[in-house]
C-alpha cells in the first residue's frame, strides 16, 4: 500500500531536504496556520535560549508517535535558532525485550521483572553511554528505554529532563521501583497529562502531545484522493461510515464497537469500519484481531481491515471519509488519534479516558460516551444531525489549532528549557 | 511624552500539578479553599489563552467537571457564571466559588462522587516570559503594535499581569498614567466583558483605532501635504495587501 504514498508532501522534512526551503521552511508552512504572531512570539521564546544547545535521544528514528513528534519538533528547533541534535539509543533484541516488558507493565500489563532482565537493562545502558554524543546543555531523554543514561553521563552544569509519553496511572509497582531511581536524578520531567503523573521528588511539568498538520496522515487531500484510496482498499464509497481506526487491542474495545454499532444498525442504516494494525508482530493483537473478525461476522455492515504499518495515508482518508469516528477506548494515553480526527473536522464519538477529555469537550468539540448504550446514542445524534456534526467538527479543529499542533507542543518545550537553564 | 515606553512580551505558561485532587464536591470545594491563587487562575481565567477562538468561550474547567463528571449541571452552571469576570481578584473569585459549593452542600442529597479515573487533578502554572521587541513609547503607538502581538501577550498584558502582576506589565496601568485614559477605559470596559480572546484582541485594537481618529485628523491638518500624500499612500498600500491575503481560516 505505501506506493499510494504521493512523494514529498508526505515524506518526513530533514534538514537537507531538496524540496524544502533551507530556512524557515517549515515554520513558514505553519505561519498559514497559526499565523505569524504565534511565529513570532515562539522566535521570541526561542532566543532566550541563544547559546544553549540541545540532545534530544529515543530508541527509534522511525515508527512510532515519539519518533513521529521528533523528526519535526527537531526542524522546528533549529530553525528557531536553538541547536538541537538527535540521538538514537541503540539495542538488541533481549534489549528491547525488556523494555517492552516495562513498557507493558507501566501500562498495567502483569508482568515480571527478572534479575536477568535488569542487568540486560543496565549493560545495554552502560554501552550506550559510552557511545552516544550527550553534550548538550539540555539533555532530553525520551521514554524509559534510555532513562539509565543519566547517572552515567550527567556532567557537571548540564540539566537532564524526562519526557515520559505513557501513562503511569496503572504502572506496576514492581517496575517503577526499578526505574524511578533513575527518574529520581533528573532536573525535571514531562508528562502528557496530569492523570498520568506518579509522585515525584523533582519538578513536573505538563505538555500534552501534538498531531503535525503537514504529515502524512493530517495533510489536505482532496475528495477524488479520499475517493480513490477508498477503492483502491476495496470499501464502497457509499456510507455513512463510522470508524474507529486503532490497533487490535482490548483497551481499545473493539468488541465493545461492534456491539454499539450493532445498536446502531438496528436504528439506522451505516456502515461500520474497524481499521488498525498491531496483529502480525503480536501474539494477542492476532488473537484479539481473530476475536473481532467473528463478533463482526454476526453485525451486519462491518468491515474490519488490517493496515501494514505505515498506511498514513490510508489512515488519512479513512477518517476524511468517515462520517463519525469513534474512539471508544477503555483505557487511554492521549489518543491523539482524536485530535487527528478533530483536524479533519470529524464528529468524534469517544470514552472520558485518559487524554480524550482534553481533546473532546463534551457537547463543544465533540461526544463523550461511558457505556456501549452512550457510544452508540452519540453515534445516532450524530448520524441524524448534520448542523450538529459540522458545529463539532469546526470547533474541533479550532480547538486542535489551538492546542494540539506541533507548534504549542514547541512552545511549551521552550518554555522548560527556559526555566531550567 | 512618558518616563519609560511599554514594552510588549509573550508568554508560554509552563504547567504543573498543584496537589489537591477531587472526587466529589466536598473535596473540590477542599481544593479550591487550598490551591495557591495561581491554580485558580489557570482553572478559571486562563481559559481564554486554551479556547481563543471559540465563538463562545466554553465553561471553566471546575464547571465542566462538575457538569460532565459528577453529572450536577445546576452547580456546574453556577460555578460557571462565577468564573465570567476575568479581572476579578482571586481571593474573590475563590469566595464566590466556595459560597457557592457550600450553599449546594447545604441543600442537596449527599455527594455521590466519581471513580479516580474521573477526578479532578488540580493544575497551576507559571508564566515564562519572553519579550516580543515591540515596544511602545507614548499611548498612541499602542494600537499599531497592538496588531504584531499574539494572543497569549493580549492576555498577559490586559488579564494576567492586572491580577496576578507584575505592574509594569499591566498596559491599562501604564495606559493611565500616561495620558492614554481613553484608551485604558476601552480596553478595561471590553476586558470584564469576559469574551474569547482572539474576538478581544481584534475588538480592542479596532476601537483603539477608532478612538484615535479626533486626534490623528487634527494632526494631518498640521502635517505638510507631502507628508499626508504619503500616509494616503501607505494606507492604499495596506488595504491591497490585506485583499491580496489568503484568508486563513478556509485551510485546514
Amino acid at each position: 500500500m505505501n506506493e499510494t504514498v504521493p512523494s514529498a508532501e508526505v515524506d518526513f522534512p530533514l534538514l537537507q531536504d531538496p524540496t524544502q526551503p533551507e530556512m524557515n521552511g517549515w515554520l513558514h508552512r505553519y505561519e498559514r496556520v497559526v499565523g505569524p504572531d504565534t511565529l513570532r512570539a515562539l522566535e521570541a521564546i526561542a532566543r532566550r535560549l541563544k547559546g544553549h544547545r540541545i540532545v534530544m535521544v529515543n530508541t527509534t528514528k522511525t515508527g512510532g508517535g515519539v519518533a513521529e513528534i521528533l523528526h519535526r519538533l527537531v526542524v522546528i528547533l533549529n530553525e528557531l535558532g536553538v541547536p538541537t541534535t538527535w540521538e538514537i539509543m541503540e539495542g538488541d533484541d533481549r534489549f528491547f525485550g525488556v523494555t517492552k516488558k516495562i513498557h507493558n507493565a507501566l501500562h498495567g500489563h502483569s508482568e515480571t521483572l527478572t534479575a536477568e532482565d535488569r542487568e540486560i537493562y543496565m549493560e545495554r545502558t552502560r554501552r550506550e553511554a559510552k557511545r552516544l554524543e550527550l553534550d548538550g546543555d539540555l539533555i532530553l531523554i525520551h521514554d524509559p528505554q534510555p532513562a539509565g543514561l543519566v547517572a552515567l553521563r550527567r556532567a557537571p552544569g548540564q540539566r537532564w529532563v524526562w519526557r515520559c509519553h505513557i501513562d503511569l496511572s496503572s504502572r506496576d509497582p514492581d517496575h517503577w521501583e526499578f526505574l524511578r531511581p533513575s527518574v529520581c536524578q533528573y532536573d525535571a520531567s514531562i508528562f502528557s497529562a496530569i492523570e498520568f503523573v506518579p509522585p515525584l521528588p523533582i519538578p513536573t511539568y505538563l505538555v500534552p502531545p501534538s498531531i503535525d498538520p503537514f504529515s502524512a496522515k493530517n495533510r489536505d487531500m482532496e475528495q477524488d484522493e479520499v475517493s480513490s484510496l477508498m477503492e483502491r482498499l476495496d470499501l464502497p464509497r457509499r456510507g455513512p461510515w463510522v470508524t474507529q481506526i486503532s490497533r487490535f487491542d482490548r483497551i481499545k474495545d473493539p468488541i465493545g464497537v461492534i456491539e454499539a454499532f450493532r445498536m446502531v444498525r438496528a436504528r439506522r442504516r451505516a456502515r461500520l469500519l474497524l481499521a488498525g494494525g498491531g496483529a502480525s508482530d503480536d501474539p494477542e493483537g492476532a488473537q484479539v484481531l481473530a476475536e473481532v473478525r467473528e463478533g463482526a461476522a454476526k453485525v451486519k455492515d462491518v468491515t474490519i481491515l488490517e493496515l501494514p504499518p505505515g498506511s498514513d495515508v490510508e489512515i488519512n482518508a479513512l477518517q476524511r471519509a468517515s462520517t463519525v469516528v469513534m474512539q471508544k477506548s477503555l483505557r487511554e494515553g492521549f489518543a491523539l488519534t482524536v485530535s487527528e480526527a478533530l483536524w479533519k473536522r470529524r464528529a468524534v464519538v469517544a470514552s472520558a479516558v485518559g487524554g480524550i477529555p482534553l481533546q473532546v469537550l463534551h457537547e463543544r468539540t465533540g461526544l463523550l460516551s461511558r457505556s456501549i448504550e452512550g457510544a452508540a446514542l452519540q453515534t445516532i445524534r450524530l448520524l441524524d444531525n448534520s448542523d450538529l456534526r459540522h458545529e463539532l467538527g469546526a470547533e474541533g479543529h479550532a480547538h486542535v489549532r489551538d492546542n494540539f499542533l506541533h507548534t504549542r507542543e514547541v512552545r511549551d518545550y521552550l518554555a522548560v528549557f527556559t526555566s531550567l537553564l | 511624552m512618558t518616563d519609560t515606553g511599554f514594552r510588549f512580551s509573550t508568554v508560554a505558561h509552563l504547567e504543573y500539578p498543584a496537589g489537591p485532587v477531587a472526587t466529589d464536591l466536598a473535596t473540590l470545594r477542599e481544593g479550591i479553599a487550598t490551591v495557591p491563587p495561581g491554580s485558580l487562575f489557570h482553572h478559571i481565567i486562563r481559559m481564554v489563552v486554551r479556547h481563543p477562538r471559540a465563538h463562545d468561550l466554553p465553561p471553566n474547567d471546575f464547571a465542566r467537571w462538575v457538569g460532565v463528571a459528577l453529572q450536577d449541571p445546576e452547580t456546574a452552571e453556577r460555578l460557571a457564571f462565577a468564573g465570567t469576570q476575568p479581572l476579578l481578584p482571586m481571593e474573590e473569585l475563590r469566595v464566590s466559588l466556595l459560597r457557592i459549593l457550600d450553599d449546594v452542600a447545604g441543600r442537596k442529597r449527599p455527594d455521590i462522587g466519581t471513580p479516580q479515573t474521573a477526578a479532578f487533578h488540580f493544575v497551576t502554572a507559571r508564566s515564562v516570559k519572553a519579550p516580543l521587541g515591540l515596544e511602545a513609547e507614548l499611548p498612541e503607538q499602542v494600537p499599531e503594535v497592538w496588531r504584531q502581538v499574539d494572543s497569549a501577550a493580549a492576555f498577559y498584558h490586559l488579564i494576567e499581569a492586572r491580577v496576578l502582576g507584575p505592574v509594569e506589565d499591566d498596559l491599562v496601568l501604564w495606559l493611565e498614567r500616561n495620558g492614554g485614559s481613553k484608551l485604558a477605559g476601552v480596553a478595561e470596559s471590553l476586558t470584564m466583558g469576559g469574551m474569547p480572546l482572539l474576538r478581544l484582541h481584534r475588538e480592542i485594537g479596532s476601537r483603539w483605532r477608532r478612538a484615535l481618529i479626533p486626534a490623528r485628523l487634527v494632526r494631518r491638518t498640521e502635517e505638510s501635504e507631502s507628508v499626508r500624500r504619503q500616509e494616503a499612500r501607505a494606507v492604499v498600500a495596506r488595504f491591497a495587501g490585506r485583499l491580496r491575503k489568503t484568508p486563513q481560516d478556509g485551510k485546514g
